[in-house]
Order: C-alpha cells, then sequence, then structure tokens
C-alpha cells in the first residue's frame, strides 16, 4: 500500500502519463506512427538529449545550471572523427574527447565551486569560449561519414531486436544514474546542497567538493556523448550541438527536476527527454505544422513549472490545516 | 566574576579565556562556558555580546583566535563544522536550516546518511527516524517532505538530529522565538527529557521567564566576556537582567507622559471571513494603541488589512477623515501610515543591500532629484537615524545582513520612521531582540508618540503592552474582547479577555 501511495504520488507518474498519452493519440491519429519503426525512430533521436539531460540533473539539482554542454558535445563529437581521420584510431579520439570534457567540467566547477560565481555566467562563458575553440579548430571543415570510426558508425546504425543501440546507452545510463543518485550518499548530498544552501554548509556537507565534483562528472559525460553523437548523425560539423544545452535543460525541467534545486530525478529527466521528442513526432503525424512544435515545447515547460508550484504549494496548504489542530 | 560553587565531576564541556575578532571588531574579548552533564545551561547577553560568535566557534563556523575549549577532559578539535559534528556538538540554529525538499528521516540523518552495503539504506532511515520522533513524542511522518512543516516541528525534527548521532552538547539558540505557548511547552518537555538523559544542553533566549523556568545554571556574557555563571536558583530576574544590561531596570520601560490628541485613525466594522469580523476603533495622535491577544487571534491579520496588504470583505479604514481604499498598501503609505512588519527578514529588509539604502527606500523620491538618487542625500539620512537609533555597525555601506537582530530591527523602524508617518504600525517591534535594544526601541516609539505621531503596537509580550499601551485592545479568535485604558489593564485582565476565561496560560 505504501509502495503504491508512492509510486502515484511520484513526480514522474505525470510525465509518464502524457508520454502514453501523447504516443496513443499520435497512434489514433496516424497508426504507422505506432509502428516499431515510427518507436525506433523516437528512440534513436531521444538518445543524446536522454543522455545529456541525465547528467544536467546532477547540476540542476544543487540548483546550479550548466549551459556548456552543447558547444562541449559538438566539439568532441567533431575531435574524435578528426583524430580517427587523421589516423590516430578510435581510443584516441574517445581520450581527448574525455579529457575535453573533465578541462571544461573541471573549469566550470572550479570558477562555480570554489570562486563562487553564478553558475549561469560561467557556463555561458564557456559555452561561447568552446564554441569558439570549436570554430577555429574545425575552420570550415567538416567530419563525413567515411571519417567517423566504423565502430561508432555501426553503434548508430544498428539495434537490438526494434531498440536502437543508441537508446539503449542512453537508458543503461539512465538506470545506472537513477540508483546512483538514490543511493549513493555523496549524490544525496547533491539535493541537500540544493534545497538549503547555507544549511548544507551548516551539517558538515563538502559542498565545493561536491560541487566541483558535478560540474566535473557532467563535462566528462559530455565529452564522451560527442561519441553517441557522431554516432547518430554519422557526420559533425562547426555548428555541431548547437542550442542542444537549452532542449537538455528543457527535458530536465518537464521531467520534473526543479530548476530551483532540491529535487527531481534522472528517471524523470529521462522521461522529459522521451516525451519532447514524442511530441516533436506527434506533430509530424498529426499533420499540424512543425511550425508549431517549438511552440508546444515552449508551453510544456511552462506547465512543468507551474505544476511544480502548485505541488509545493498544496505541500504547504495541508501542512499548515494540519498543524491547527495539533 | 561571580561563580557558583563547584559541580561534581569533570565539566563535559570547558570554553576558557576564548577570544575573537573579525577585522577590528572584537567580537569576544574573554569568553568562558563550562557545562556539566546532565543540565540545561543558559546562555544570556544582549544582542552583540558574543553569545553567537561564542556558540559558532563551538560549531566549527568560526575558529577562535585564543582560548582553550576542552570537550569531556580532553582537547577540542577546532576544524569545520563536519569536525564538531563528529565531536557530539549538534547545534540548533535560532532559524531551523531543514532540506524543504528531503524527507524528514533525510534531514535527520543529512550528510551522513545510513548505508548498507556502501548505499543509502532508506528504510533503516526511516524506521531510525520514526524511532527518534517516537522517543520525543511527536507524531511527524519520517517520509513526508519538510517542505511547509511548522517552525516548531522542524526543531523537533533538528533536536532528533542531534539525538542521532552521539551528541554530547546540544545547543539551541532562541529556539522559542517564533513558537506559540502550547508548541513552547513542548520543547521544554522535550528538552528536560533530554536532561534527564545526561545531554548537557545550551539554551539561548531573551525570555527570562522561559530561562527560570527551564534552566538549571546561566552564564551571562556581555560585551564579549563572560560577566557571570551561577546557579539559575541562586539570581533573580532582575539581577540577570541588571547584569546583562549593567544599568538598572527601572530604565528598562522608559514610557513618557503622553499627550493625547485628536482622532486620526478610524477603523470601523473591520471584517475578513476567516480572520477577524466587526473590528472597530480609535486611535489618536500622541497614544500607543496596544493589540493584545494569543499568536493567532488575528491582530496581525487586522493591521495587514489597514494598512492595506490584504484586502478586507467589509468595515472601513478612516485616516484624517479620507477614506482610504482596501488593499492598496501604496497609497496608504502615501497617506501616511507606515507598517513594520513582524518578520522582518522576510518582509522589512533588503538583507543584501547596505544599511543606508535600506533607510533610505522608503522615500527615494524625496531624495531624489529628477528620478536619481542622489547618493549623498541618502547617506547623510541614514547618518542622522542611524545615530539616533545608536546603530551598531562598521559602515553605513555594510549589508544588513551583517547586523545583528536588534540591530536590523533597527533598521526596520529607522526606514519607517525616516517617512514621518501619522500613523506608525509595529508588529511585535521587539520580538528575539536583546533587552538593551528593546529598551531603546520603547523609548523611541515612547519619543515619537509624545511628538504626536500615533502608534499601534501588536505584542505578545504583557509587560511589553502593559508598560507602553495608553489603552489596550484585546481579541481573541478574530473578535474584539474588550479596550481597556491603561490604569485598568493588568496581566490578569488582559490574559482572561484573550483565552476567555482560563486564567493559567
Amino acid at each position: 500500500m505504501k509502495t503504491f501511495k508512492r509510486l502515484v504520488t511520484a513526480r514522474e507518474l505525470p510525465v509518464f502519463i502524457a508520454l502514453v498519452a501523447v504516443v496513443l493519440l499520435a497512434g489514433i491519429a496516424n497508426p504507422s506512427f505506432l509502428s516499431a519503426s515510427g518507436a525506433t525512430d523516437i528512440l534513436l533521436g531521444v538518445a543524446i538529449v536522454a543522455i545529456l539531460a541525465v547528467g544536467q540533473t546532477f547540476v540542476i539539482v544543487m540548483r546550479h545550471i550548466d549551459l556548456s554542454v552543447g558547444s562541449l558535445i559538438g566539439f568532441t563529437s567533431f575531435l574524435i572523427g578528426d583524430i580517427y581521420a587523421q589516423g590516430y584510431g578510435l581510443m584516441a579520439g574517445l581520450g581527448a574527447a574525455l579529457a575535453v570534457g573533465l578541462v571544461v567540467g573541471a573549469v566550470n566547477g572550479f570558477l562555480v565551486a570554489y570562486l563562487q560565481l553564478p553558475s549561469l555566467v560561467v557556463t555561458l562563458g564557456a559555452l561561447y569560449i568552446v564554441r569558439g575553440v570549436f570554430n577555429d579548430y574545425a575552420f570550415g571543415r567538416t567530419i563525413t561519414a567515411a571519417m567517423v570510426p566504423p565502430e561508432i558508425a555501426w553503434i548508430g546504425l544498428n539495434r537490438l531486436g526494434s531498440i536502437p543501440y543508441l537508446f539503449i546507452i542512453g537508458l543503461s545510463l539512465a538506470i545506472v544514474s537513477g540508483i546512483v543518485m538514490r543511493r549513493v550518499k555523496a549524490a544525496r548530498d547533491l539535493y541537500a546542497i540544493g534545497s538549503n544552501p547555507a544549511a548544507a554548509e551548516l551539517a558538515g556537507i563538502p559542498v565545493a567538493r561536491r560541487v566541483f565534483g558535478a560540474f566535473l562528472f557532467n563535462g566528462a559525460l559530455t565529452g564522451l556523448a560527442g561519441a553517441v553523437m557522431l554516432g547518430r548523425f554519422n557526420a559533425a560539423n562547426a555548428n555541431s550541438g548547437l542550442a542542444l544545452e537549452l532542449i537538455v535543460i528543457a527535458a530536465c525541467v518537464v521531467g520534473g527536476v526543479t530548476i530551483a534545486g532540491g529535487s527531481g530525478t534522472v528517471w524523470g529527466a529521462f522521461l522529459g527527454a522521451i516525451l519532447l521528442q514524442a511530441i516533436t513526432r506527434t506533430i509530424g503525424a498529426l499533420g499540424i505544422p512543425q511550425f508549431w512544435q517549438q511552440a508546444f515545447n515552449g508551453a510544456l515547460i511552462i506547465i512543468a513549472i507551474a505544476f511544480d508550484k502548485y505541488l509545493n504549494s498544496r505541500v504547504k496548504t495541508t501542512t499548515i490545516m494540519g498543524s491547527k489542530d495539533a | 566574576m561571580v561563580l557558583s560553587k563547584p559541580e561534581t565531576g569533570t565539566p563535559v564541556l570547558e570554553m576558557a579565556h576564548v577570544a575573537k575578532s573579525f577585522g577590528g571588531v572584537r567580537a569576544l574579548v574573554d569568553a568562558s562556558l563550562t557545562l556539566y552533564a546532565g543540565e540545561v545551561h543558559a546562555l544570556l547577553g544582549e544582542n552583540g555580546a558574543g553569545k553567537s560568535t561564542l556558540l559558532k566557534t563551538l560549531a566549527g563556523v568560526h575558529r577562535a583566535d585564543a582560548g582553550e575549549i576542552r570537550l569531556n577532559g580532553g582537547d577540542f578539535h577546532q576544524g569545520n563544522t563536519r569536525d564538531s559534528i563528529d565531536q557530539g556538538i549538534a547545534v540548533i540554529y535560532q532559524e531551523p536550516s531543514l532540506f524543504p525538499d528531503l524527507t524528514l528521516a533525510e534531514n535527520v540523518y543529512v550528510g551522513r546518511q545510513l548505508t548498507s552495503g556502501g548505499l543509502v539504506d532508506w528504510a533503516a532511515m526511516e524506521k531510525g527516524a520514526q524511532a527518534l520522533f517516537d522517543r520525543l513524542g511527536v507524531s511527524l511522518d519520517p517520509m513526508a517532505k519538510a517542505r511547509g512543516i511548522s517552525i516548531a516541528d522542524q526543531q523537533i525534527v533538528e533536536i532528533a538530529k542531534a539525538l542521532s548521532t552521539d551528541t554530547t552538547v546540544i545547543v539551541m539558540d532562541e529556539p522559542t522565538a517564533a513558537l506559540s505557548s502550547k508548541e513552547v511547552e513542548r520543547l521544554f518537555s522535550v528538552v528536560r527529557n533530554l536532561r534527564d538523559q545526561g545531554s548537557a544542553v545550551v539554551f539561548v533566549s531573551h525570555r527570562l521567564d522561559e530561562v527560570f523556568a527551564l534552566c538549571d545554571r546561566m552564564t551571562v556574557m556581555r560585551d564579549g566576556s563572560t560577566v557571570a555563571s551561577s546557579l539559575i536558583s541562586e539570581t533573580s530576574e532582575s539581577e540577570v537582567v541588571r547584569m546583562m544590561v549593567g544599568r538598572e531596570v527601572s530604565e528598562l520601560f522608559p514610557k513618557l507622559e503622553p499627550k493625547i490628541g485628536d482622532v486620526v485613525l478610524e477603523v470601523r466594522d473591520l471584517s475578513l471571513a476567516g480572520q477577524f469580523s466587526n473590528i472597530s476603533f480609535d486611535v489618536r495622535a500622541g497614544e500607543i494603541f496596544a493589540l493584545a491577544g494569543l499568536v493567532g487571534s488575528g491582530r496581525s491579520e487586522v493591521i495587514r488589512a489597514i494598512f492595506g496588504i490584504d484586502k478586507y470583505d467589509s468595515g472601513s479604514v478612516t485616516l484624517l477623515g479620507k477614506k482610504l481604499p482596501a488593499g492598496k498598501p501604496s497609497v496608504s503609505m502615501a497617506a501616511g501610515i507606515a507598517l513594520v512588519p513582524e518578520d522582518r527578514r522576510q518582509q522589512g529588509l533588503f538583507m543584501a543591500s547596505s544599511i543606508a539604502r535600506n533607510v533610505a527606500v522608503t522615500m527615494l523620491k524625496k531624495l531624489s532629484s529628477w528620478l536619481v538618487l542622489r547618493r549623498k542625500h541618502e547617506e547623510s539620512t541614514a547618518a542622522k537615524w542611524a545615530s539616533t537609533l545608536q546603530l551598531k555597525f562598521a559602515d553605513l555601506s555594510d549589508p544588513v545582513e551583517r547586523l545583528s537582530g536588534g540591530n536590523q530591527q533597527k533598521v526596520v523602524l529607522s526606514k519607517w520612521l525616516a517617512t514621518e508617518p501619522t500613523v506608525l504600525i509595529v508588529d511585535e517591534p521587539t520580538r528575539g531582540i536583546d533587552v538593551g535594544t528593546k529598551a531603546e526601541v520603547h523609548k523611541l516609539l515612547s519619543q515619537k508618540a509624545q511628538q504626536g505621531m500615533a502608534v499601534i503596537m501588536v505584542s505578545s509580550e504583557l509587560p511589553e503592552v502593559l508598560g507602553m499601551a495608553d489603552r489596550v485592545f484585546v481579541m481573541r479568535e478574530g473578535e474584539h474582547r474588550g479596550t481597556l485604558d491603561r490604569s485598568e489593564a493588568d496581566p490578569e485582565t488582559i490574559i482572561t479577555l484573550a483565552t476567555g476565561g482560563v486564567m493559567s496560560v
């Protein structure tokens, strides 16, 4: 009974219901949407955003934000292809992608955690700096299918049954991260930091170290995710990953990761990413002009925030009424 | 230094001759505090006396410049907050520091969650928290989120947090400041329980009646030094007050002879569903008009309605013969009403802005020319008020959050007094501030009234009501129960009216 109650009150439930509703609606209007290839399309499209949303959740629950992920993943996807094309092999490319991710994450983390600069500004700066370096490095070149390491191309193209490998990578990451966020002490500290930063210091939580660690993790994850992006598009250029950070943050917010910090789960963010992708596809399936897609996503973000606000205010009133007779 | 007869056994905690400076300010000069197991120890002193700094030294927030701290006869390691917690020091701060998004169980174990096999064990934490709540005799759901629970319950969770480890010293910094009398009783029984189980509890409070009801021993601080330490049974309230302020008690309520003038504010049949009904009264120039009643009797709601923060359903508010519209604070302000709210942190101050900016914010128009604020005017106005109110600060450009609670209250007061209102409304003007500052606030209100300002004061402290008010308007459950002149007002009558007949509160 208790488990059931927790399941129904979980913040992820409405996201899941919305997802089912969207898929059913699209399926009724356009039966081909429910076919295996329709689902595969959604899952393939969602992989990158879902992976980045998982990493972003670590940052947002601390009441921080990382806007640099779009530039970073674009840069590392290009880098992996470029290094491979120059004959250094796949592992060298992945190593470089990880290293770049770690450096960007460490710089972001250092400035935010130890110099206490606002993460919005720091990572906005990083967004432009990384994109600038990327543009200079790419200098009009593009990575074509021939330059993509064959292993990455294979993973990007193939699937297990009708589930793309890229989605399986994202799903496994979300499952593991979800358990980490719920069951590992250091990850619980992130929630405490986002919920009440001053109290976190007083409770003896090593706030700076945790903030640094989360940015570092998100940087490393994003750097490696460059391989997923390269596999998905089988190409890269100086515009790869442009404005992707906004979709990632939208997925988190829609999935119940509150921007004010302290609450939300990796699984919610993952579902949010799928929901956004499903809506994008549905709009196509229903014959609504693509023009409306972004407006729908925008409305969904606002609805999600209004919903969270409503949930919080409802909690408050119940306790005030409850404490009267106490 | 007056020392009582030595207790038997080794002290749990000995802080001796602790000194601490911040920049040029000497917060602690020579502070000492000795605690024994199984006692509730009151730490007393005016705001700015150094109590908080001393406790923060113990909590690992600050490091002492000099002095010695010994715990259980051994050395106390002065590190960070984590080190203090690990050594058995639990501090419950004035404003409880819970995590609203986490469950109560996780709040209890935050930073040191229970684990099994390296992973956080939620079931064990739920059980552990439940056992602690049971032991404290409260019914709280360990799996409920902390958001929205009452301050009293938040404190209970903090106490449970303290009990969840091997805590030897529990420090409570003004825990009762925001509690109702029923909640205070519950807290006291919890604290007595802790004492009987052998904990050493440090209790900081400005309410001396509470200190005398609860504590076994006390230490008094003044200007960063410990001035006395003795058994509660060997001292008296007036003696304690004298030690705290270093002056006579008779100075505490300097009520000046009032010069009552014409009616300035008429409140007629004011009603708001569920809050208050048919409230009518007149307030005259030069008068201090007190709204008395228990917490929750509707006093604050009435003044919020008068000022225009909340709309009322029916009735009228007339200032100097002009009817004020409901729900328009800006109009009320312009007409000459000022409200000093109860919760100064949330409603009265811009904590991160400078003292000068906070004082000047209510009269930006007056201090500006051609829409540009003249910084010089701002500073000179603020300086004038700072000296009138004997504000203790390093620089007018310092952010308000660096000031002590009493001094923050003075900033709020000066902000509104600077507008020279016809009617000044103050809600709990001296809650949580020390005796000395209290007297200064009372003196100021009294002076302003004598100069012709009408003052409406909401207060839960009977001595304050009796000492200051020319008339007392008593409310109970949103209704007017009676109005008493200064000559008829005594504690028994007010309590009887406020509680509806029950004399013992």
